[in-house]
């Protein structure tokens, strides 16, 4: 059985075969033989090279996120993934650029408006979580398109909050 | 005296330890929660819980007259203020006194005192305690911050008189930054605080931060329980600590324990308190300031004294006169905390909420965890991000290390970020082994931290995990390049049924 994932960004292929009760799975440049234990929905055991390798995982969306070891990973489908943004800004459909919460929060000010010209880092939004504010930055010089939200509304990680019209190069 | 029922006037895991002691002193515990906490730990664990309104903490944890409302309709004879939120509010303590309620914590007046920061410092130099060399008034001209600084020899911190949380404070090493510095400190103070008052004092470079843990009973009887040192800090906030501190020999202890009672008794302290000092590299201390409040890291002087502070704390409250004296009390072994927060290391620290998918605490012989989530609950984005505390003892400070490194490796939560992987490295790290921590830690050896180098080996495990959980059961959402059903391959688990992590409609 051949996969392909995701992991960090990069394109991971995995393939996974079964003979006599021992998987053989070849993966980030390597194989590793092991026997595979299911303990629960979220706990698998690998008993490879004599060890006993304890891994946990949950489904979160299209995404699956596995702790091996002390160390976290986060896992999704290459497929399901193309097209999928991974940045705090993006290009919108119709060619806009837009500026993304980094992190669930609540608006806690607006700090340009419709219509205004803004520089490369300047603050646009600023969303506040946990106590924490965290300034929401334009990505590149253009004018404010749309601005998507209010002061006091909560927003979840990577929702649109402001839409830029790049400055014509 | 003792109480029937106490309300819990707080949240989170301190909530639940508070609930936890009352529970075992056989007193009945009533939570209080915002609209997006009803499903919180704190809520599920009490006998009862009563709503106190809407999530912001200025509309529910802040509100003093509902709070006091709730103790009124249900019975409850105390209030446990936790830490934080009202804890070191003299406002409230007076109102709970109006409302014939008992505030478990120090006397409205000691918490007024040692909460403005310049009486305190005078108080204190009064009672002769040593103090870092600074203003000993806010000044009403600003031409005399260059004139103190002068005095006082740069380097020199400009602090809020109203503050903490390393809020308002800048460092300034020139005259020439010197104004600005006194203007953004006043101005973060005041958008903090709602009081814009900031002083000068010496800057110690490189300081340990090592604190003592007092209690007072209100009889005259006053004890030490040794220090917690605490010198690893982020942002001037703390995340690891620890008890004994690696710097001090038995006889700074003894004369910093002393002083510390000293420093109660001058201020007419109740109930637990701590003092906190900054120790410079030559082993001289200098007060810093009071925390008037059960601390975040207490546990690690419960852990290495054997004495539960909140069950004292309640005792104190209740008139009980302290069951021992400081001959009493010993210092055994080594205790660590690590303080884990719902934030992501590898983001900067940025916040981060969400749901707990799934979750694994570690456990064992001496190891502690002082938790407020659970799996399947979502961790609000209003409120502080500390989620639980994780706490090790062993005999020795090199085992104790160990212990933690261990417990963190076993410690899973998926679902949210959170900052284990920073600490995992923070307890290995050699210095931080040979016990050289000082508050320049972190900045010194952690200011571009990632979570490690490639690890092509965990990453094969993880992707082989992936690979079976995903030939055992389709993915949700578009599935992988995988064979068709029909093709999947048989294993004994698979084949006890549909095996699938998660599932549908959670």
């Amino acid at each position: 059985m051949k996969f392909e994932y995701l992991v960090d960004g990069a394109v991971q292929a995995v393939s996974l075969e079964k003979k006599d009760g021992v998987w053989t799975v070849s993966a980030a440049g390597g194989t590793l033989e092991a026997e595979i234990l299911r303990v629960s929905d979220n706990e698998i055991v690998l008993f490879t090279g004599g060890e006993a390798r304890r891994l946990f995982l949950a489904r979160d969306g299209d995404r699956l996120l596995v702790s091996a070891a002390g160390r976290e990973f986060v896992i999704s489908s290459a497929r399901a993934d193309s097209g999928r943004f991974h940045k705090g800004d993006d290009r919108s459909p119709d060619g806009g650029l837009e500026v993304r919460s980094p992190m669930p929060g609540k608006v806690i000010k607006l700090c340009a408006a419709e219509g205004d010209e803004c520089r490369k880092n300047q603050t646009l939004v600023i969303v506040e979580a946990m106590k924490m504010e965290n300034e929401v930055q334009a990505g590149l010089e253009g004018v404010v398109k749309k601005i998507h939200v209010a002061v006091g509304d909560l927003v979840d990680a990577e929702k649109t909050l402001v839409e830029i019209e790049p400055k014509a190069a | 005296m003792s109480f029937k029922k106490i309300l819990v006037a707080n949240r989170g895991e301190i909530a639940v330890r508070v609930i936890r002691a009352c529970r075992e002193m056989g007193i009945r515990t009533v939570a209080v929660y915002s609209e997006c906490d009803r499903r919180s730990l704190h809520v599920l664990l009490a006998d009862e819980a009563v709503s106190i309104g809407p999530a912001p903490a200025v509309d529910s944890y802040l509100r003093m007259d509902r709070i006091i409302e709730a103790a009124r309709s249900t019975g409850a004879e105390a209030v446990h203020p936790g830490y934080g939120f009202l804890a070191e509010n003299a406002a409230f303590a007076r109102a709970c006194a109006d409302a014939g309620l008992v505030f478990i914590g120090p006397n409205a007046d000691a918490l007024e005192l040692v909460g403005d920061k310049v009486r305190a410092r005078r108080t204190m130099e009064k009672a002769g305690v040593p103090i870092i060399p600074g203003m000993s008034a806010v000044p009403s001209d600003k031409a005399e911050f260059a004139a103190a600084a002068r005095k006082l020899g740069y380097p020199v911190i400009v602090k809020a008189s109203a503050g903490g949380g390393g809020k308002g404070m800048r460092i300034v090493h020139e005259e020439k930054d010197l104004l600005a510095a006194v203007e953004a400190g006043m101005r973060e103070a005041g958008s903090a605080f709602g009081d814009s008052s900031v002083y000068l004092e010496k800057y110690i470079a490189e300081p340990r931060h090592v604190e003592f843990q007092v209690l007072a009973d209100g009889h005259g009887n006053v004890v030490h329980l040794f220090e917690r040192e605490c010198s690893i800090q982020r942002r001037h906030q703390k995340i690891v600590e620890e008890s004994p501190s690696p710097a001090l020999n038995p006889v700074l202890r003894s004369k910093m324990g002393e002083t510390a009672k000293r420093a109660m008794l001058a201020a007419g302290y109740t109930n637990a308190g701590t003092v906190e000092f900054l120790l410079d590299a030559d082993g001289r201390f200098y007060f810093m300031e009071v925390n008037a409040r059960l601390q975040v890291e207490h546990p690690v002087t419960e852990l290495v004294t054997g004495v539960d502070l909140v069950r004292q704390q309640i005792l104190a409250a209740a008139g009980d006169k302290l069951a021992f004296d400081q001959d009493d009390l010993r210092q055994r072994g080594q205790a660590i905390e690590c303080r884990i927060y719902a934030e992501d290391p590898s983001r900067n620290f940025l916040p981060s909420a969400g749901k707990v998918l799934f979750l694994k605490e570690p456990c064992g012989p001496g190891i502690r965890n002082d938790s407020g989530i659970y799996g399947g609950w979502e961790v609000p984005v209003h409120y502080d991000p500390i989620l639980a505390k994780l706490i090790v003892w062993a005999e020795d400070r090199e085992t104790a290390c160990r212990r933690m490194a261990a417990a963190l490796d076993d410690y899973a939560v998926l679902g949210i970020r959170t900052t284990i992987p920073f600490l995992r490295d923070v307890v290995r790290h050699p210095e931080f082994l040979a016990g050289r921590t000082t508050t320049a830690f972190i900045g010194k050896h952690f200011a571009a931290w990632s979570e490690g180098g490639p690890d092509e080996e965990k990453t094969r495990l993880a992707l082989a995990a992936a690979a079976y959980a995903d030939s055992s059961g389709p993915a949700r959402g578009g599935g992988p390049a995988g064979p068709a059903a029909s093709e999947r391959a048989e294993t004994p688990w698979t084949s006890l049924g549909g095996w699938r992590i998660g599932g549908p409609g959670e």
